[in-house]
């Protein structure tokens, strides 16, 4: 019996040893351990072992089964990491990765949305109005006398109902005053339209964006914190800033607003980006007149506006030369903001 | 306006003022400078030389060797191609190093022989001069002297005037506002005072266009050519001079501001008469064009009712001054700054008086600057003027006392100005506090009419530098834009995150891209909205839907050779929603467009065309969440036209391009588009539902492979699966589609579609045989009410 479970462990550790697949090695292991297999028939014998020997063959066999079961383990084992090693060979790294579809954000939308996100950051909430506007929001109300030259049939885009289509945001101060009382803290993105044939540097739709800030106490130092904070997140916290004194009819003192750019290979320059000012008391008193009591009396709010070209923001920001490559929407501009 | 630095020199003193200072000086003054010219010789090395030898080049038969003595000691050879000089003549030589505007002369060889500086035209050293080729000095002129040194040099500043400050636009009030503020003393006009008025030869007929008009008549004028200093004047700032009467009016025009204006005395029969044109009356203007006047015009006019001038535009054709005038009446006049605005835009006829009247001259300027003219002309051209001035109507009063609320001030500076200092900024100004406390505004200034009038010019020449920055805000809520942007923002990622390009198309469109349109409620005759003076009829109707433009956008990029498309656009349309009248609607939406290979190309898959379930999916992508239906509806021009409908509501259009549109924008596959309205669309994306619990069980899937009728639509089956009331039925879903053309592996007619139904109880798990009854019985049920069979 002895003799016999050696052999059999010989064997079996034979046959485990020059098997090279994974299905030898299961038949192998049916054939040793299963229910018919080759040392489950011997353990069969135990019933005929004196009772004295049970014990020592008993072990013999046990540590048999070990044995081979380890041998099976490893053999599996060494198998499957070779199979694995296999599955990995031949792949070519350098292959191009499949394909998908790279979605983009217009450039303007990246742009506004980068304006709003730092002007929200500064408590500013968002406002808007209609694009196709009476003259009193786009114009009398903005203290823009009748015979102002921007009124004019060749430079605003009129209708034959005596509409027009608002040729700056700044329509959108006179909606939020009339629709709410003071404080007043809004930011109005939009479009603006002006009849100007379109070039390399015109759009006749082009895109705004309108800050209002209108309470006791707005100071010209609240104007110029604020712009000097939101240019510096915009373009940098070193970039310099500039107001130069200005006229627009809805603003007392009015500015424009100069930010020195840095361009690579360039000299220095200043860019304008922006205009603001202190809101024209006159501004205030056309609210009034319209809303019919004195929430905006000049004796008890100041404020300030501004408001800033975003098509031009986008196009100092990526060095856009043409700003007809925003409204073109060819994919192969658009896929370089992806 | 151009603005030459010498004349301004005459009024204050600039010396030593580099251009970039006083550039800077504009620039926060509120005076854009636009552009900086400097003319004149540029550099010390280009002197005075004489021409002492001129021989025939030995292999250029257009170049001469010329020897020149340019005060050196030694004669210096030059090579040179002019014609127009002879030996002995003096001529400005650059000598090598002389920097040329960024060309520096050096020494080289020419055809072989030595050349050793330029001889140099009147052009290329920044000079005039009416003859070609080398300019030839004056026989005095010392050899070896720098040529700069003989000439003047300027500064030519090209700068924008804002619309509020007209007494900026001549170089005397230019002066004041430079030597207010340098704080530097301003020269006194040297103009004598002409007292002595009548009002006999002139009558106002139009005082609302022209309430005050002065005349004085000189005699015995000779017409001729302005001396050099006054044409030098007029040339420095870009204008020609033309004879000395004309001249003097333009110089006093840009010295002063007030425009001027001179008739031949003898085209004008008896009085002056300045009244309104007649409706029609044509007016034949200096520039030899007629205009068609209106009533709202003003002519200067005379008692045989010609128009000599259309008042504060230009003069006529006919009467003014030639080369044989003698007697000349000159104008000065203050014209209502509206009506000339008004007359100049309606027949677009702008001149330097229209530009400055339209703004408003300074009142008190009229009487000083005929003055001034009057001076010059008797004093250039000769001839007497009469002693008095003809002077009808009165200069209007257009400035008031003004007070400054120092309260205010203060708030809005936050104190940085101190009382004193705001009150010397008004006294430099020209302004004076009266005994009343208010501020007297001198008459150039009618711009000053408030006290916010008064703070604006404090703070302009102060600076906002002078005033400290303040880093606060009031806290305010969120408002309704605010969360439909937020929502919108979140549509555009995902969008952009499933691949698709966001474009931003022009929201004026033409009648012929109207076609394109694909709103969710059709358009009727009368529904769009078209500017009544589009620029181009490409940009005439305002879109009524998103689509128009992003086919645009697809056909572009087709035409460019992109091979897939996935656009997306945002925004607003428009539309007449009153039937006719003017009820403008303005709404936003969402445009959605494929085209192309469903995927980018790859080494190892074939390419797909994009079909409608693609689009569906993304549209279904926008609302997860909401089960998204196409339902059938004819779309004029489309093809696969449908409402998209969710949560039982229409949200939008989808439909493909018919394939004759499809050919036309060169297309080769299929294009698909989808307008959805933003607004329902923000509501329905919002995730504001109570979450589910997970189910605590897991649940069984059973396949069933359903042989259908072609005809039998998966809405149809899913209708009826939705109709059986089984409690255990957790979902279903269609997870195959098989049919056969040719008939083989199952009839033509026939399709298979498969489902996969999950069955899941909320109590238990449930034992195979009770799924595999629930599942029968959904069979049994189906296999009734439908068309049926099982494979």
């Amino acid at each position: 019996m002895k003799d016999q479970i050696q052999s059999t462990q010989t064997e079996a550790l034979a046959q485990i040893e020059a098997i090279s697949d994974f299905r030898s090695l299961e038949d192998a292991r049916v054939g040793i351990l299963g229910k018919q297999g080759s040392l489950t028939k011997l353990s069969a014998g135990m019933r005929d072992v004196a009772k004295e020997d049970k014990a020592e063959i008993g072990q013999l066999l046990n540590a048999a089964r070990q044995t081979i079961t380890a041998s099976l383990d490893a053999k599996k084992e060494a198998l499957q990491s070779e199979a694995d090693a296999k599955a990995l060979e031949g792949i070519d790294l350098t292959l191009p990765g499949r394909s998908v579809h790279h979605g983009s954000l217009h450039p303007l939308t990246i742009i506004r949305h980068e304006a709003i996100g730092i002007l929200r950051r500064m408590g500013f909430a968002l406002a808007d109005g209609p694009e196709i506007e009476d003259e009193f929001h786009c114009f009398d109300a903005l203290n823009t006398p009748e015979d102002h030259p921007a009124r004019n049939e060749k430079d605003t885009f009129y209708f034959d109902s005596g509409k027009l289509l608002r040729t700056h945001t700044s329509s959108v101060q006179i909606r939020t005053m009339e629709g709410g009382k003071p404080p007043v803290r809004i930011i109005a993105p939009g479009s603006a339209y002006r009849r100007d044939e379109i070039d390399a540097t015109h759009l006749s739709v082009f895109n705004q964006l309108e800050g209002l800030y209108v309470d006791a106490d707005v100071s010209l130092g609240d104007l110029k914190g604020t712009l000097e904070y939101f240019l510096q997140e915009m373009f940098g916290s070193e970039t310099e800033v500039r107001f130069r004194p200005h006229f627009f009819p809805f603003t007392e003192p009015s500015f424009e607003i100069d930010v020195k750019l840095h361009a690579k290979g360039q000299a220095p320059k200043w860019i304008e980006v922006a205009g603001c000012g202190m809101v024209d008391p006159d501004v205030f008193d056309s609210v009034n007149g319209n809303r019919k009591d004195e929430a905006y009396s000049p004796a008890g709010v100041t404020g300030f506006a501004f408001g800033m070209g975003l098509d031009r923001l986008a196009m100092i920001r990526w060095g856009i030369k043409d700003i007809r490559l925003l409204i073109e929407n060819d994919t192969r501009f658009l896929k370089q903001f992806a | 306006m151009n603005v030459s630095l010498n004349w301004l020199s005459t009024h204050v003193d600039l010396k030593g003022k580099s251009p970039e200072e006083l550039d800077a000086l504009l620039t926060f003054a509120g005076v854009e400078v636009e552009d900086i010219k400097l003319s004149g010789v540029p550099s010390d090395k280009i002197v005075v030389a004489q021409i002492k030898e001129a021989v025939q080049h030995p292999d250029a038969d257009k170049l001469k060797v010329t020897q020149v003595d340019a005060g050196e000691g030694q004669l210096r050879q030059i090579v040179c191609g002019a014609k127009n000089y002879k030996v002995g003549d003096k001529v400005p030589c650059c000598l090598p190093g002389a920097d040329l505007g960024g060309f520096v002369i050096g020494e080289t060889k020419m055809r072989g022989v030595e050349s050793k500086g330029m001889l140099a035209a009147a052009s290329e050293i920044g000079l005039t001069d009416e003859e070609d080729g080398l300019m030839i000095l004056p026989e005095d002129f010392e050899i070896g002297k720098p040529v700069k040194e003989l000439f003047d040099h300027d500064v030519l500043l090209e700068v924008e005037v804002t619309p509020n400050r007209p007494d900026l636009l001549s170089h005397y009030g230019m002066a004041r506002e430079m030597a207010t503020l340098l704080e530097a003393p301003l020269a006194e006009l040297d103009i004598p005072s002409r007292e002595a008025i009548s009002t006999a030869g002139v009558r106002i007929e139009a005082d609302e266009v022209c309430p005050f008009y002065t005349a004085v008549r000189i005699s015995g004028v000779s017409v001729k050519p302005s001396p050099a200093w006054l044409k030098q004047r007029l040339e420095a700032i870009g204008l020609r001079p033309i004879n000395n009467i004309v001249d003097i009016t333009n110089f006093v025009l840009h010295e002063l501001g007030q425009p001027l204006h001179a008739f031949d005395a003898s085209k004008v029969s008896g009085d002056l008469v300045i009244r309104t044109a007649k409706e029609g009356e044509v007016f034949k203007a200096l520039d030899e064009e007629s205009y068609t006047l209106e009533t709202e015009d003003c002519v200067i006019s005379d008692e045989s009712g010609t128009a000599l001038a259309l008042g504060g535009v230009m003069g006529g054709l006919d009467s003014g001054v030639s080369e044989g005038t003698t007697d000349v009446i000159l104008e000065s006049a203050y014209f209502t700054p509206s009506r000339i605005r008004r007359t100049s835009r309606r027949t677009a006829l702008m001149s330097d008086s229209s530009y400055r009247f339209e703004r408003g001259v300074d009142p008190a300027g009229v009487a000083k600057a005929s003055a001034l003219a009057v001076k010059l002309i008797t004093e250039l051209a000769g001839g007497t003027a009469e002693a008095e001035t003809i002077s009808v109507g009165a200069a209007p009063e257009l400035t008031q006392p003004v007070t400054l609320d120092l309260g205010r001030l203060d708030q809005l500076t936050g104190g940085s100005i101190s009382h004193d200092e705001a009150a010397a900024i008004l006294t430099r100004l020209g302004l004076n506090l009266n005994d009343s406390g208010q501020w007297d505004v001198p008459s150039f200034r009618a711009d000053l009419q408030r006290h916010i009038d008064l703070v604006e010019e404090i703070v302009r020449v102060k600076g906002l530098d002078a005033i400290p920055s303040r880093l606060r805000g009031t806290f305010v809520p969120a408002s309704s834009v605010d969360h439909d942007y937020d929502a919108d923002m979140r549509l555009r990622e995902r969008l952009a995150g499933l691949g698709f390009h966001e474009c931003q198309t022009i929201k004026l469109i033409s009648d012929e891209q109207v076609a394109d349109a694909l709103p969710l409620k059709p358009l009727r005759e009368g529904d769009t909205i078209r500017v009544s003076l589009p620029l181009s009829e490409d940009h005439a109707v305002l879109r009524p839907s998103l689509t128009p433009g992003l086919i645009a956008s697809a056909e572009r990029n087709i035409r460019q050779g992109a091979s897939s498309l996935r656009l997306f656009e945002m925004g607003r349309f428009f539309r007449n929603a009153g039937g006719g009248k003017a009820k403008d609607l303005e709404a936003e939406s969402l445009a959605i467009l494929i085209a192309g290979e469903r995927q980018p190309g790859n080494w190892d898959t074939a390419t797909q065309h994009v079909d409608l379930y693609d689009l569906k999916a993304i549209v279904q992508a926008m609302l997860p969440g909401h089960a998204i239906q196409l339902n059938p509806r004819e779309r004029e021009g489309f093809a696969l036209g449908a409402d998209i409908q969710a949560a039982g509501q229409n949200l939008g259009s989808f439909a493909m391009l018919t394939p004759a549109r499809q050919r036309q924008i060169d297309a080769s596959g299929p294009v698909f588009i989808a307008d959805l309205d933003l607004g329902k669309l923000r509501k329905l994306s919002a995730v504001t539902h109570e979450i589910q619990d997970l189910p605590q069980f897991p649940g069984s899937t059973r396949d069933v492979a359903i042989e259908a009728p072609e005809s039998l639509a998966n809405a149809d089956i899913e209708k009826a699966l939705g109709k059986i009331k089984e409690p255990l039925l957790a979902g279903f879903e269609c997870f195959d589609l098989f049919s056969d053309p040719t008939g083989e592996k199952l009839s033509a007619d026939r399709k298979s579609i498969a489902y996969r139904m999950t069955y899941r109880s909320a109590e238990k798990t449930l034992k195979t045989k009770q799924v595999d009854q629930a599942h029968q019985g959904i069979l049994d049920q189906l296999a009734k009410s439908l068309p049926i069979s099982f494979r």
